[in-house]
Order: C-alpha cells, then structure tokens, then sequence
C-alpha cells in the first residue's frame, strides 16, 4: 500500500468548544487515496468534512491515528515542517478563490514557489500554469478585474505550480454559477485523466457525480465508500450548453 | 523565502496604503529629524563655546589675585595686590624654556580717547611686551611695543580694530597721536567736567580683528605698556591684575599649572595652598568646565528627540498591528501554500524595517535642512551647525532598531497564527 498517496488509519479528531462542550469531529478515520483518483468527500454539515480537509492538507493535526501523505508520516511535525509539506505535495483550492487582492494573476500563481523552490524558473512556470487553466492572456489582471469563474482558475494554476502530489478542493464551486462551474470540473477532469490525484470535498450530488469515487462521512466516520460507475464529463455538458450543477 | 522577496513584498505592502504609510513614517520621519536638528545644534553652541575660549589664545595658564587669607580670616570684599610684575619675571626665569611665553596686565579703566576730530570711550589695558604672543593675536599695522618701550614708561598705545576705525575711520592710524581724557571730581556735571588729565600717546599699530568673547567685544580696547598704566594711567605702581602664561603645549598645561602655583606659592611664603592669596586656572580646565555644560545641554537636547523619536516608534507597532489584524486572511493563504513562521516574521518586520529607515533617511534629510533654516537666524548665524557622520550612523541605526523593536510583537503575532483560523478570518 505504498503507493498510495493518502494513507489514513484510525485518524481522531477532537474539538473542545469553550470549557466544557468537545466535540468528536473525526473518530477514526481510515482512507486510502491512489494516485490519479478523483474522490468527492461529502456529508452533511457537521459530518466531519473539513475536519477531515484540513488534516488532509496538513493544515491541522489529528489527534490520533497515523497519516502518510507520499510516503511521508507527518503525524508529529513541527509547524514550520507541515509548512514544506504543504508547500510541495498539496495545491489548495478554495470555496473563497483565497487570492491575495493587491497582487495580479501572475503574482498570485507564483506564491507557492516564493516559498520554495528556486526563483529564475518561477516566471515562467507560472505562465505555463496560467496557461494551462486557459488564463494565458489575464496575467496581469487582478483578482478584482477577474470574474469568479476565473479567479477560480487563478487559484488552480497556484495550486499546480508545485506539481504537488494532490490537489485539494474545499467546494471549489460552491460560489460560482452552473457554467462557470462546469469549466472549473472540466479543468479538474482534465488534470485527473492528465495523473493528477484531485481530492474534492462538496456538497452537491450534481458535483460530486463528476467524480470517480465518492466517499461519504456521517458523524465522523466514513459512512459509504463507493466507486461512480460513469462520472459525468463536464466538457460534454458544457458543448450542449447545460450547465454542471442542475 | 529569499530576502529579496521579504522586500518585495514588504514594499509593495508599503505603495498600497501610501497614506498610511506616509503618516506613520511620519512620526519616525520627525523624530529622527528632531534628534539630528537639536544634536546639530548642540554640538554646534559646544564648539562655539569652545572656539570662543581659544580665541582668547591657547594653551592659557591664568594667575589671578584672591582674597588673601591671614590665619584662617579671608579678607573681605576687594582682591589682594599682591600679584606682582616680579611674580611673572620669576615665573619666567624658573620655568624658562619649558613656557612659550607669559605676559602681564593691568586694567587701568575706561577712557575718553580723542583723535583727529572723533572721540571714543574705551577700555585701556597695561600689558607687557609679548601680549600678541600669548595671545595669538597678530597686528594689522604697525608694530607692538617693545620692551624698551616698557623700560621707559613710553607714552604709546595699540588699538583694537574697532577703536582704531571708530576714530580714525579709513586712515592708518599708526604715527597719529590720541588724547586719553578722564574727568576726575563728578559724573562731568558742571565745572567739575573741566577738570581732566589729558594725556597724549602716539599710536604705534592696530590689532587684528578678533571678534567678541562672551559678549565683551575685545576688538574695542587700546593697550599701553604695562609700566606706563602703572605710573601714568593709574599710580598703582608694581601690582598687575593677571598674569597669563602660555604652556607650550596643552600636554604641558597641567605640569606648567603647578609649576607656577608651586612659584608663586615660594614667593609669597604661603605653606597652605588652601589659603594662596592668588589663583591659577588654565584652558583645559575651562574647555573642560564649558563641555560638561554643552555635553549635558546636548543630552537634553537629543533625549527631547529621542522621546519623539520613542511616540513614532510606538506609531508604528500600532499601524503593524493594524496591519496584521487587517491581513489575517492573506497570512493564513501565505501559510497555506507553504509559508514558514520566519518567513511570515520576516515580512512583517521587514514591512516595519523599511517605515522607519525610509522615515530614517526623510528624517536625516528634513534634520538637516531644519539646521539650514536655523542658520538663516541672525542670533544663529555664526552658530557652527554640526552634523557628524556619528550623528547620521546613530539616527538611522536607532530607526531601524526601532523598526525591529516596535515590529517584533506584531510580527510575531502574524507568524504565530494557526492557518486554518487566519483562512476562516472574516
């Protein structure tokens, strides 16, 4: 099993809310993530999800269980070492786009490789990320001259620049209309049939249907774990003008 | 994280809130500007006094009457006589070669001096022959009088350059004859007033002009031989009110101070030096006097700065941490995508670093024209403003130092932050 790149085993997760109510958020979580999934994390409020999100991108810590993310246990690193991880084997996307105002497209895409990684490549790597999310020509814009739908895009070419081992999603459409969210998954699909390992957290069925495995958590634990027979493409859908989330 | 984009990034933080930026630079900007402006003019009023004190000549041992002191009983009101112009023969035979130069004087009053038309009252002083030596004070014109001229008690007189052109306005007056006048008998009320002495004395040089010392303007005087004040100007034959010696250098002053308090003290048979009917002062101990007075003047003078200087420091903690509150969100992103607390440390400080060295360097510049406008101040005008490269190293180092001070808290607090709060931060 090493060659997955999520290795979850018996993870727990416990919140203490003012002085005496805790809160159970995960209660031993077990998950594996290959390479080149596309997997939906989903359930309802309070279920867990971002708890889990947030363990995932090494956000955050677990309190017990052991996580392997590439091969590598972080489950006792120091903050500053969780920062490295971060930076090199997970590319956020957020719900919010989260890119920094007074910067424009460009500068935001470089982020991740100011923080590592050497500086002469960083230019031009950025550019072809940009690129490759369809933004070759809104470079210098800012997030404010840019509309959801591609600030989005913005946010995911920051995430690939690291080429990191997963790429986590926070209900990446959860701000955006039905076509602008149809562009952001048929960007996702292509990066999944392209190898990348896309781990997505959402809410909606309709979202979650463009994936190839679905896992659902219920009070903490991961209720069902099932593969999508047939996900459904979102370039076909953007062809025949229908929206994703309907 | 490189430097390079810690400055970046810090300056481009700096360009989007211009306004703000500028107001709290403002306060380092000021302080800086007040430290550099009020130590400038502090040093300057010291080296002022200082120029002022060897103006009067360098090197200076001064012996001066006091009271004199009879078995424990100090005499009252007026200084003993008991200087003499053997005491300062003695002192040059003893310490011959060891001293540049002595001379001796005796004031002998004002006078209403008379020439070619114009009249004056100034001062006349009985000096010896080498009064322009000990002095540094060269002539103008003319000569100053000789020694042989003192044997004689010879009737001639030097003027100061302001005297000389206040009677004799553009001729020479060397070779011109002066009246000395004093009305004895009342204040010049009736008859009285015309019964004077006149006395007349033949000019024989001016001297160079040297300004004024503490407010007695020393370019308005005439000298005479000293022999001829005693036994013309004054009948108080013998006694001389200081004598003043010229150490050869200021290495020696300290030794030639004791030697001649040593001297003296033989020549007056005193065995108590506590109870000398004179007293021997030198420079040093002046320069020395007058610096502690300019040096804690300047103090005061930079600590009013400094205080300022302290204000635009705590300004700018309270913008930083205004700042990070306000960034919360752009922190937690920062940390998301692989910021490391130093890095995080690094850009908050550097954000602070850069206000106050720019505010450092403004400040340097607007100290700098504040002491150029002080200068156009008649009463400053011949102030030296003096602005040591000390003085510029010190204001920056203590602006960037205040940057890190002030800077450190909220920047710990930025890095400090966990990333999953700062990413939820509304």
């Amino acid at each position: 099993m090493t060659d997955s790149v999520v290795q979850l085993r018996g993870i727990t997760k416990t919140y203490r809310i003012g002085r005496e109510i805790t809160v159970n958020a995960l209660r031993g979580v077990d998950l594996d993530v290959r390479p080149a999934e596309f997997v939906a994390i989903m359930g309802p409020s309070g279920s867990g999800k971002s708890t889990l999100m947030n363990v995932l991108g090494c956000l955050d810590v677990a309190d017990g269980g052991t996580y392997i993310l590439a091969g590598e246990n972080v489950n006792k690193l120091s903050d500053d070492k969780l920062a490295s991880i971060r930076n090199k084997h997970v590319g956020f996307v957020f719900q919010t786009y989260n890119l920094l105002s007074r910067l424009n497209a460009i500068e935001n895409v470089e982020l991740p490789l100011i923080y590592g990684g050497d500086r002469k490549q960083r230019r031009e790597r950025a550019l072809a990320a940009l690129e490759q999310v369809g933004l070759g020509d809104r470079i210098h814009h800012r997030p404010s001259e840019l509309s959801g739908g591609q600030q989005q895009r913005v946010a995911i070419a920051r995430a690939l620049l690291n080429d990191p081992s997963m790429i986590l999603a926070d209900e990446p459409t959860g701000n955006l209309d039905s076509r602008s969210s149809a562009e952001i998954l048929s960007i996702f699909q292509r990066l999944n049939d392209m190898g990348k390992t896309v781990v997505m957290v959402t809410h909606e069925p309709d979202v979650a249907a463009h994936c190839k495995r679905v896992v659902r958590m219920r009070d903490g634990l991961i209720a069902h774990d099932e593969l999508v027979p047939r996900p459904r493409r979102a370039e076909d859908e953007i062809a025949l003008g229908i929206g994703a989330a309907e | 994280m490189k430097l390079y984009d810690s400055f970046r990034s810090a300056l481009q933080s700096l360009v989007v809130n211009k306004l703000r930026s500028a107001l709290t630079m403002l306060g380092v900007i000021i302080g800086v500007a007040a430290v550099i402006a009020m130590v400038s003019v502090g040093n300057g009023a010291s080296q002022s006094v200082q120029n002022t004190i060897l103006n009067l000549g360098s090197n200076l041992v001064t012996v001066t009457p006091q009271n004199a002191t009879d078995q424990g009983l100090r005499g009252a009101g007026a200084q003993a006589q008991t200087l003499t112009i053997d005491d300062m023969h003695s002192i040059q035979d003893q310490l011959g070669d060891s001293i540049s130069a002595a001379e001796a004087e005796q004031q002998a009053g004002r006078w209403q001096i008379t020439a070619a038309g114009q009249n004056t009252n100034t001062t006349v002083t009985g000096v010896t022959e080498d009064y322009p030596i000990v002095r540094d004070w060269g002539l103008e014109s003319g000569d100053f009088f000789t020694t042989s001229d003192i044997n004689v008690n010879a009737q001639v007189a030097v003027l100061g350059s302001t005297t000389a052109t206040n009677l004799f306005g553009d001729i020479d007056p060397v070779g011109q004859t002066i009246q000395l006048r004093q009305a004895f008998g009342g204040g010049g009320q009736g008859a009285a007033a015309q019964r004077a002495r006149i006395l007349n004395f033949r000019v024989v040089g001016v001297l160079g002009t040297k300004g004024s010392t503490f407010g007695l303007i020393r370019d308005d005087q005439i000298v005479v031989p000293l022999t001829t004040a005693q036994h013309v100007l004054t009948g108080q034959l013998n006694r001389v009110n200081q004598i003043v010696i010229k150490a050869s250098s200021s290495d020696t002053i300290d030794i030639t101070t004791s030697d001649v308090s040593n001297i003296l003290l033989v020549r007056h048979n005193i065995d108590d030096p506590a109870s000398a009917d004179f007293a021997v002062t030198n420079q040093n101990d002046t320069l020395a006097a007058a610096s502690a007075v300019t040096g804690t003047f300047t103090l005061l003078l930079g600590a009013i700065g400094g205080i300022s200087l302290l204000v635009g420091g705590i300004g700018i903690m309270n913008i930083m941490l205004v700042s990070v509150n306000e960034r919360t969100r752009e922190i937690g992103i920062r940390k998301a995508v692989g910021a490391r607390r130093g890095d995080i440390l690094n850009q908050f400080l550097i954000e602070a670093i850069a206000l106050t060295g720019l505010g450092g360097v403004i400040g340097i510049l607007l100290g700098w024209a504040i002491t150029l406008v002080v200068h156009q101040i008649p009463q400053a005008a011949n102030l030296p403003l003096v602005i040591t490269s000390g003085t510029v190293i010190i204001a920056v180092g203590v602006s960037v130092a205040i940057g890190v001070v002030f800077g450190l808290y909220p920047a710990m607090r930025a890095a400090r932050l966990h990333p999953i709060q700062a990413l939820r931060y509304e």
